[in-house]
């Protein structure tokens, strides 16, 4: 089995690069990572998840046209099922266009009927509780935008924090196997029942963890935590 | 009136200055606070010193701009500085509030002053510096600072365009700052201690800032400082103005080369981040006009703080507190990799928590993710106290770095975590500790030193 992670030298912001390696150790799988000149993997590979991480600003503009010419295998990837996760300010890419402060409008690959809006003076940073699939989800969010438009009804329901903007409770977007979130860094490593249905989806039979019960452990604090009505959850 | 406001902004702020001395609240920013109040454009209208430098950076700062005060201050230069205050607007307000008399005029010829980077675009308006330094430019907190592309912009955009800039040739987010500003560049020839390949996690810059391809080095020190190139397009790293060369770890010594000569330095520590803050301040003092032989004298005379680092023998054991900044992953890692280079068998107590976010949100541990957790598995450390209230997260990162379960215990209670260490004699016990855990981390050394003792008695 292989995981492969697109654009590391660019696309790591936040500890992102660790959910790969994570799911990689508990199932064995080889790791493959793919620079910005290379032609990514899953094209001609048997590749059970591919992962693309949060970035800089100007970094959203390389990895755009990086990914650009490859973005019709990847639809065509996640729309039979494969599965494509992508995490932090890399879901702006999916988008139509990202809008600076100054009002210039970047065009991005216009995968989702949304667009992001920039404000690089106000860094928003809040905790995240929310659901999917029966599951709880647990996360942090740190960023400078928001994205608006047709957001459906993303991947992850939210029950606290702010979600793909502020007026809607849809987290994330989802397209078949492309499943898109803001929630940041270690975000399956956070959450091992999602580490585990992730891992199902990948074709794992009988999934387990690497240090299961320390995750299970760590999970279980933060939920009661982030569950907790009279904790801030906005920093 | 804009004058008027601005006089009872600095009467009023001198007059608060004795108030907080009775009270014992001096050392805050209140005054420059309330005059910013007052008169927000405050800085605006205060006299300054005829010579200003700043002093900026993710790593260091503190310690370069004490240690260029301190060098300067030898033959009776009086230096306005706010290293007792704060380095954002408010702190440099207080600091010049101290500098003038009631009637506005300047006191010092030359000021010394840190700023936070974040603060760049509410004080270099006005405090318009002939020089800053920016020692290095990582990421630090994801939450305030997001990541160092984003503060090089701050600060290219805040930069006036007199100040010359004084780089880290070896960080080449720093070297890309103000492009268009004049500056000098220093930088650390190649050292024994240097890699071939990177095995930090964080590497801020790995591609070329023309072409995107990824950069090779001459030579790597760490994360993403060393001397880079680009393979495909032939960018590289700027030659060094102020280069420093032959460095002796043995000795404590390092020579410190320019086109108008050389001379060899003490060493303050024998961290790597220390040894550039010595080429840092070697720069800094020959950018100034002084004598390499001037220079060595004073850096002879110079220490370093030392509230980041406290070694004290207690009993059969070694209790050494060593700073790592809560939240920011550099800063651990560096930390770590210090310590694990030091000689002897080891028992580590991480403490880094952020316990000002606990007390009423959660700490975003993201950060661990990007911090060399892995530097901790070796085999002269024995012993791994995880505490307070991200312990659990702390025991999860450890073990995916590879520390065996058996060396790793967690104790949420940090002053009972200090019982639970094995505290065998002969062993160095290292604290880990953040900002905001310096009077918690006070008493679990001295508990800690208190079991020593006993045992040795």
């Amino acid at each position: 089995m292989k995981i492969e992670i697109l654009y590391p030298e660019l696309c790591n912001l936040f500890g992102d690069l660790a959910n790969a390696e994570y799911l990689a150790r508990s199932c064995e799988a080889e790791l493959i990572r793919t620079s910005l000149s290379e032609k990514p993997h899953f094209i001609d590979n048997d590749i059970a998840l591919v992962c693309l991480g949060g970035t800089t600003e100007r970094g959203q503009l390389i990895a755009r046209d990086a990914l650009k010419p490859w973005l019709p295998e990847l639809l065509k990837r996640a729309d039979n099922g494969g599965l494509v996760l992508v995490t932090g300010n890399a879901v702006e890419l999916f988008g139509e266009y990202i809008e600076t402060d100054g009002g210039e409008k970047l065009p991005m690959l216009g995968v989702f009927r949304t667009h992001a809006k920039r404000d690089m003076m106000h860094r928003f940073n809040s905790l995240y509780l929310g659901e999917f699939e029966n599951m709880k989800i647990v996360g942090f969010k740190s960023q400078f935008s928001f994205s608006y438009g047709e957001t459906g009804e993303g991947l992850f329901k939210t029950i606290r924090g702010a979600a793909l903007n502020k007026e809607t409770s849809a987290e994330g977007l989802r397209r078949g196997g492309l499943l898109l979130t803001y929630l940041l860094g270690p975000l399956v490593i956070l959450n091992p029942p999602f580490a585990k249905w992730l891992l199902g989806e990948m074709g794992v039979e009988n999934p387990a963890l690497a240090f299961e019960k320390e995750a299970f452990a760590v999970y279980e604090t933060r939920l009661k935590e982030f569950s907790d009505p009279a904790r801030g959850f906005e920093y | 009136m804009s004058k008027l406001r601005f006089f009872i902004a600095l009467w009023l702020a001198k007059l608060s200055q004795p108030v907080l001395k009775i009270t014992k609240h001096n050392g805050t920013n209140f005054p420059g606070e309330l005059a910013l109040k007052i008169c927000p454009e405050f800085l605006k209208y205060i006299a300054k010193p005829k010579r200003i430098i700043t002093v900026t950076g993710t790593n260091g700062k503190t310690t370069v701009n004490n240690l260029i005060c301190d060098a300067l201050e030898m033959d009776g230069t009086r230096v306005l500085n706010n290293r007792a205050g704060s380095n954002i607007n408010s702190g440099v307000a207080t600091s010049l509030i101290n500098g003038v008399t009631i009637f506005n005029r300047e006191r010092f010829e030359t000021a010394v002053l840190e700023v936070d980077e974040r603060s760049s675009k509410k004080i270099y308006p006005f405090v318009q510096p002939d020089y800053t330094v920016i020692t290095n430019l990582f990421r630090d907190s994801i939450m305030r600072n997001a990541h160092p592309e984003f503060i090089a912009g701050i600060l290219s955009e805040s930069f006036p365009a007199k100040t010359k800039l004084i780089l880290n040739a070896d960080d080449l987010i720093s070297v890309g700052v103000a492009p268009q500003n004049p500056r000098a560049y220093y930088g650390i020839e190649r050292m024994d201690t240097d890699v071939a390949e990177c095995h930090n996690l964080i590497r801020d810059i790995r591609i070329c800032p023309e072409c995107s391809t990824e950069l090779k080095y001459d030579y790597l020190r760490y994360h993403h400082i060393g001397k880079a190139y680009c393979p495909k397009c032939g960018f590289k790293s700027p030659d060094y103005d102020y280069a420093g060369a032959e460095v002796d770890v043995k000795n404590m010594r390092i020579k410190v080369k320019d086109a108008r000569g050389e001379g060899t330095y003490k060493l303050l520590s024998d961290s790597v981040f220390n040894i550039y803050n010595v080429v840092t301040l070697v720069a800094v003092l020959r950018e100034l006009g002084f004598e390499h032989e001037e220079i060595e004298k004073r850096v002879e005379k110079l220490e370093i703080v030392k509230s980041r680092y406290n070694e004290e023998t207690a009993g059969k054991n070694r209790v050494i507190m060593q700073m790592a900044k809560d939240r920011n992953a550099l800063a651990c890692s560096r930390a770590f990799d210090y310590v694990q280079s030091r000689e002897g068998e080891k028992e580590l107590l991480l403490m880094m928590n952020n316990l000002n976010d606990e007390r009423g949100w959660s700490e975003n541990t993201c950060w661990l993710y990007d911090c060399d957790f892995e530097l901790l598995n070796r085999e002269n450390i024995l012993h791994i106290i995880c505490t307070g209230p991200r312990a659990l997260d702390y025991r999860l990162r450890l073990l995916l770095a590879g520390v065996p379960e058996e060396k790793i215990d967690c104790e949420k209670d940090e002053l009972t975590a200090a019982e639970k260490l094995w505290h065998k004699p002969g062993t160095d016990i290292y604290m880990f500790y953040g900002t905001d855990t310096v009077p918690l981390a006070m008493r679990v050394k001295a508990k800690i030193k208190a079991i020593c003792e006993e045992a040795a008695k």
